[in-house]
């Protein structure tokens, strides 16, 4: 074999194996059609069928701190059919009208474990003084006021309800708050090495015994942890979802972020099942009559509906 | 007679945890920063019109005695309220409602919902609706 000849052949070797390996990759991300075993395989997995909203057991995050309080005063206040008793943990919450600031569009959990300023997560110095700076200087209202969304980790722990979806090779999680949807791969495909950087991150689950177990990676950082501190590009969200008992569901969320934290954070939440209730619309640009400006600064339109003039 | 019965109310455990559940869940889309959330005011009125909307609900009273101003109260959404016995044929144009509300900073007409009584006796907070006593 001449040596031009075995170039070739070398070039030739390589150009096939690239092609290989991305058609390797590519196979990872294709969704393949659902046989009747796979159909029936989901009976075997823990119930999470239908609509689940936040309320129940007491929640906790790092150092004890009531991690969702939010939502079992919700619960409490709203009486709703099934006569739920208002939680502890009601009072934390009622606090923070009063003190009249918001950790902007900050991870609920985060933001309402420790006194509603972030308490319990370790943050590295650089980020300790952007979440002081942030604290120093609070703007009025965060950009959910004008209904961006909150994304990871927020969104799980919003004041309304979300169902969850099972079906061969993925677990979707439809969001009634903002109309938002998660998808989260079950079907074994890896994480992305260099993922594009995204709201919820992009997610891959999988089931260990009774536990739906979801990691995801490659945040925006438009999101929160807490007031003032967005995640870096090697933040991990890891949360655990089992059945604690028929209608109750907890939720562990752990994340980690050797950038910005020095200690893993984990909180936990508690879902409850509404077997009938289902998800409503929620678009929040209907109506949006709050906003929040450029410089932070809160408004409210006051404008009579069918005519030109605020009141 | 009715101030009695109307302070009774407030100092219940029931107010309290109305406000908690108003405040927790507006918190999910906004800021109180437009409402003093230490403050109360209270009007009656004639609903002008109901906007049965996301991501509040929307009240608007005209207030006889405010020279026939209107009013413009926020609620919670629709999605919260219809799950808790308050829907959107519940309160309607034309019908007379005491409302007490966490009046806006600026001091314009309007506020956040507390609690509003209407003729029939109906109590509707941000928890939802319920018969009143």
């Amino acid at each position: 074999m001449t040596s031009a000849k075995k170039l070739l052949v070398a070039a030739a070797a390589i150009l096939i194996a690239t092609a290989w390996s991305s058609y390797l990759a590519a196979q990872q991300n294709v969704m393949k059609q659902p046989t009747a075993a796979d159909w029936a395989a989901l009976a075997k997995l823990p119930d999470f069928t239908g609509v689940w909203e936040r309320g129940g057991a007491a929640p906790r995050g790092n150092g004890g701190q009531a991690a969702n309080a939010g939502a079992p005063a919700a619960r409490g206040g709203a009486a709703p059919r099934g006569g739920a008793a208002p939680a502890a943990g009601a009072a934390p919450r009622g606090a923070a009208p009063a003190a009249g600031a918001q950790a902007g569009n900050a991870a609920p959990a985060a933001q309402r474990g420790g006194g509603g300023r972030g308490g319990g997560m370790q943050l590295n110095p650089e980020y300790e003084a952007k979440r002081r700076a942030y604290q120093a200087s609070a703007p009025e209202d965060s950009d959910t006021a004008n209904c961006l969304p909150p994304g990871m980790p927020g969104i799980m722990t919003q004041p309304y309800p979300m169902e969850f979806l099972l079906t061969p090779g993925k677990v979707t999680i439809v969001i009634e708050a903002y109309t938002q949807v998660r998808h989260i791969y079950t079907d074994g495909r890896k994480l992305p090495q260099d993922p594009d950087p995204k709201f919820f991150g992009t997610s891959v689950g999988r089931w260990e015994g009774d536990t739906l177990v979801v990691e995801s990676v490659g945040f925006s950082p438009s999101i929160r942890l807490t007031g003032g501190v967005p995640p870096s590009d090697k933040m991990r969200i890891v949360e655990r979802f089992r059945l604690a008992d028929p209608d109750n569901m907890s939720i562990e969320t752990t994340i980690t972020d050797p950038v910005v934290l020095t200690a893993p954070y984990t909180t936990s939440s508690n879902l409850r099942r509404h077997r009938e209730w289902t998800i409503a619309e929620y678009i929040c640009e209907e109506n949006n009559r709050n906003s929040v400006d450029s410089t932070g600064k809160a408004g409210i339109d006051l404008t009579l509906p069918g005519t030109n003039s605020p009141k | 007679m009715r101030t009695s019965r109307t302070k009774a109310f407030l100092s219940s455990g029931v107010v309290l945890v109305v406000l908690i559940a108003t405040a927790g869940l507006a918190a999910a889309h906004h800021s109180f920063t437009a409402f003093n959330m230490t403050d109360e005011k209270s009007v009656t009125g004639v609903v002008n019109r109901v906007e049965w909307t996301n991501p509040h609900i929307w009240i608007w009273i005209d207030v006889p005695d405010a020279k026939g101003a209107t009013y413009g109260f926020e609620g919670m959404s629709p999605n919260f309220l219809e799950r808790r016995g308050w829907t959107r044929t519940t309160l309607k144009a034309g019908d007379k409602i005491t409302v007490s509300y966490r009046p806006l900073r600026d001091g314009k007409n309007g506020g956040m919902w507390m609690t509003g009584k209407m003729e029939t006796g109906k109590i509707l907070t941000g928890g939802g609706g319920r018969d009143g006593q």
